[in-house]
């Protein structure tokens, strides 16, 4: 492929190619903090490519697709092509990390224990994660958290965060427009804007930690706290886990115990300032 | 009736190749089973019914009705070996347990 | 050429002493694209790789220990759903490499479970699997007329619970093909493995290989079905397998699998003009993993379908598929 780099997020590297220039270069200012070695041997080939020679040049339409991908994906515009190299990073992870245990969940961490927060997208997980980040939390991750089957600890996958919407507002405003990328407008997700982790996020992203609480999130509702039941914790990370299955055995033996260990709360809340009021009084109590 | 006709001759067994790891959370027993690759989520009666076949030993419904007896109230025996040859035919749709 | 440098590796496991960081990023993707990375690693288990390889292989080599055993599972359930019919089953493909334990298994990515039985079977087949909770995927009805008319399977089916694939054959090509390969004296002569499951003989292994590979694909998957090909070889009585060749009018198919399996996997052979055609086409494949040759490539596509159908019906199933947003990839 024309243009091309090499990235190391937390445990995987990656290596991208693509038709254009654009979105590599983007890429490259926006993960200027993390290695790009450019001669190392990578876990994943990420391809992003034009759908037929002539989209190459005229409205041009991103593939995306690699050494895992999907026959049905939907092209995307040039103009987003940075989310097409995370969505194509993404997807190396979801169908093709053996590892770790992958948890559809974000993870922070303090005095060396692990919150990990999982729900579907727009549970406020995502954006959670990035302004606990800003406030004395160290960021590990917001789309993957790497469960280790043998030391059951969480390891840090600390890609750009990715907010969407109103998330935008909120987060823009705390870290200030040096750590945020191009407003992608109107995408299939709508609006979305790339925020770069704080630098000790990214200088410990090989660093993992033990989990110490597991939260449901859930935005847009009046505060309120429940109890989840553990069968019913397992069914949900099984559900949030896109390798579980491809593991066999040691995940079956590694999420139990995790479900067994680790204390759980389903939490909804209106804003995200008490929504961090929550979890901080939650962590004081239970973690 | 039928079924019990059916159930004083049909033989059920467990091979070893099919054991399980389990893990009870709450009420709810998981069942991993390597074989398949399947985890099932199952509740009592039905991880004690595989209990009484761990030996690998077939046994009919009426027999695993009486050993189970011997441990638990299971009411009057008609409704119960009614449930356990139910739950004994869903398990051999999961290849937990084989026709013998 | 990244297929090339792929092929040049399972040939000679030693030979990736000699690679950079580059040229093991291209022979990793040229494998994955091909699904031969399982095969790469069991190949390489005993050279010295890179630290960074290391896992990437034995990740490769886990990923095919658990399809072979969910292969063998699929298997076990279809015996136990048609046991009772008391029909043979003959295990196609993967499945039947990992239940026989042939060397072709080691690494091996299976799929669907695909199956031969009798032709005069295949109505009480497809009840008892659906008794059993598998259920048809396509519910287009062209696709299915299609499928039942002119190929040499039941349409695809799916258990509603496992959510795993079964393809059930009846003959070993569609019966639109140009060749006729005897599928009853295939089962006839095929082995027991017990629970009323069976393989093919070695012999007729091959045969179905090639005839898979040659007479009926698009090449698709071709090294990975070549690969398959020079292992079966290795079992066969050279006498015999000429003779189930042109039993099942596939002796032309079969001597040229063998030229290529020797010129790409072997100790080399003198390929004809048509061989090398076919040898860039399995070849085609850059350092990024992506299909290069697109000419070559739908050529191949229009190919195989010329070789199942007559022209007219081509079109006309071309036609009905393009409507639908299906390109060659």
């Amino acid at each position: 492929m024309r243009h091309q780099l090499t990235l190391r997020i937390g445990p995987a590297t990656f290596r991208i190619g693509s038709a254009w220039p654009a979105p590599i270069a983007q890429l490259t200012s926006l993960y200027a903090t993390y290695p790009q070695p450019a001669d190392a041997i990578a876990d994943f080939t990420v391809r992003l490519q034009p759908t037929s020679l002539v989209r190459r040049f005229i409205h041009p339409s991103i593939f995306i697709t690699g050494d895992h991908g999907l026959a049905d994906a939907a092209p995307m515009s040039l103009s987003h092509g940075l989310l097409a190299a995370e969505m194509g990073m993404n997807l190396q992870m979801a169908l093709g990390w053996r590892r770790h245990l992958l948890l559809h969940a974000s993870s922070v961490e303090k005095d060396g224990r692990v919150l990990v927060m999982t729900g579907e997208s727009g549970s406020g997980k995502s954006t959670l994660a990035a302004l606990l980040g800003e406030r004395g939390w160290r960021f590990m991750g917001d789309e993957f958290a790497l469960l280790d089957l043998e030391s059951g600890a969480i390891l840090p996958f600390p890609r750009l965060v990715s907010l969407k919407n109103r998330a935008i507002g909120v987060v823009a405003g705390e870290v200030g427009a040096a750590r945020m990328g191009p407003l992608l407008a109107a995408t299939a997700k709508g609006d979305i804007r790339h925020m770069v982790p704080r630098a000790d996020a990214v200088a410990h992203m090989g660093q993992g930690a033990m989990p110490a609480l597991l939260l449901f999130p859930r935005f847009g509702h009046a505060a309120d706290m429940r109890a989840v039941g553990q069968a019913e914790i397992f069914m949900r990370l099984t559900q949030a886990s896109t390798n579980y299955v491809a593991l066999g055995e040691p995940a079956f033996t590694a999420l139990t115990r995790f479900v067994r260990d680790v204390p759980a709360r389903a939490i909804d809340f209106p804003t995200g300032e008490e929504a961090i009021a929550m979890v901080e009084r939650l962590w004081e109590e239970m973690a | 009736m039928g079924w019990q006709r059916v159930a004083a001759t049909k033989l059920y067994r467990r091979e070893g190749v099919d054991a399980v790891a389990a893990c009870a959370l709450d009420d709810i027993v998981l069942l991993y089973h390597p074989r398949s690759g399947q985890t099932h989520m199952v509740i009592s009666p039905v991880p004690e019914i595989l209990d009484e076949l761990a030996d690998g030993a077939p046994a009919s419904v009426a027999q695993i009705h009486d050993r189970l007896a011997r441990s638990f109230d299971l009411g009057p025996a008609d409704d119960a070996m009614r449930e356990i040859a139910v739950h004994l035919d869903a398990l051999v749709a999961l290849g937990l347990v084989r026709p013998a | 050429m990244s297929a090339a440098l792929l092929v040049r590796t399972l040939r000679d496991p030693a030979s990736v002493a000699a690679l950079d960081a580059s040229g093991w990023n291209s022979l990793i993707a040229a494998a994955r694209a091909e699904r031969l990375i399982g095969t790469l690693a069991f190949r390489l288990a005993d050279v010295t790789v890179p630290p960074a390889v290391m896992p990437i292989l034995s990740d490769a080599r886990a990923d095919a220990a658990r399809e072979a055993r969910q292969a063998l599972w699929e298997a076990d359930r279809a015996a136990q759903a048609l046991g009772p019919l008391g029909v043979r089953v003959v295990l196609l493909k993967g499945t039947a490499y990992a239940a026989a334990g042939l060397k072709a298994r080691q690494g091996r990515f299976i799929g669907d479970l695909d199956i031969l039985v009798p032709v005069e079977a295949m109505a009480a087949v497809e009840q008892a699997l659906i008794v059993a909770g598998w259920e048809w995927v396509k519910d287009d009805p062209y696709d299915d007329a299609y499928y039942r008319q002119w190929m040499h399977e039941l349409p695809p089916m799916i258990h509603a619970t496992r959510d795993r694939m079964i393809d059930v054959h009846h003959t070993i090509l569609p019966l639109t093909a140009r060749q006729t390969p005897d599928a009853a004296a295939m089962i006839a002569d095929a082995m027991p493995l017990g629970d009323g499951l069976y393989v093919l003989s070695p012999e007729d292994r091959v045969v179905h290989a090639v005839a898979h590979m040659l007479a009926d694909g698009d090449l698709q998957g071709g090294l990975r079905n070549l690969w398959d090909i020079h292992h079966l070889l290795a079992d066969t009585e050279p006498n015999i397998l000429e003779a189930r060749a042109a039993r099942h009018g596939l002796g032309f198919h079969v001597r040229q699998a063998q030229r290529l399996a020797a010129a790409l996997y072997g100790s080399g052979a003198r390929l004809t003009l048509w061989d090398r055609l076919i040898r860039a086409r399995l070849l085609a494949r850059n350092g990024w993993g992506r299909e290069t040759r697109k000419a070559l490539v739908f050529a191949f596509f229009l190919r195989s379908h010329w070789l199942r159908m007559p022209p007219l019906m081509l079109a006309r199933h071309l036609w009905t598929k393009w409507r639908k947003g299906h390109r060659p990839q």
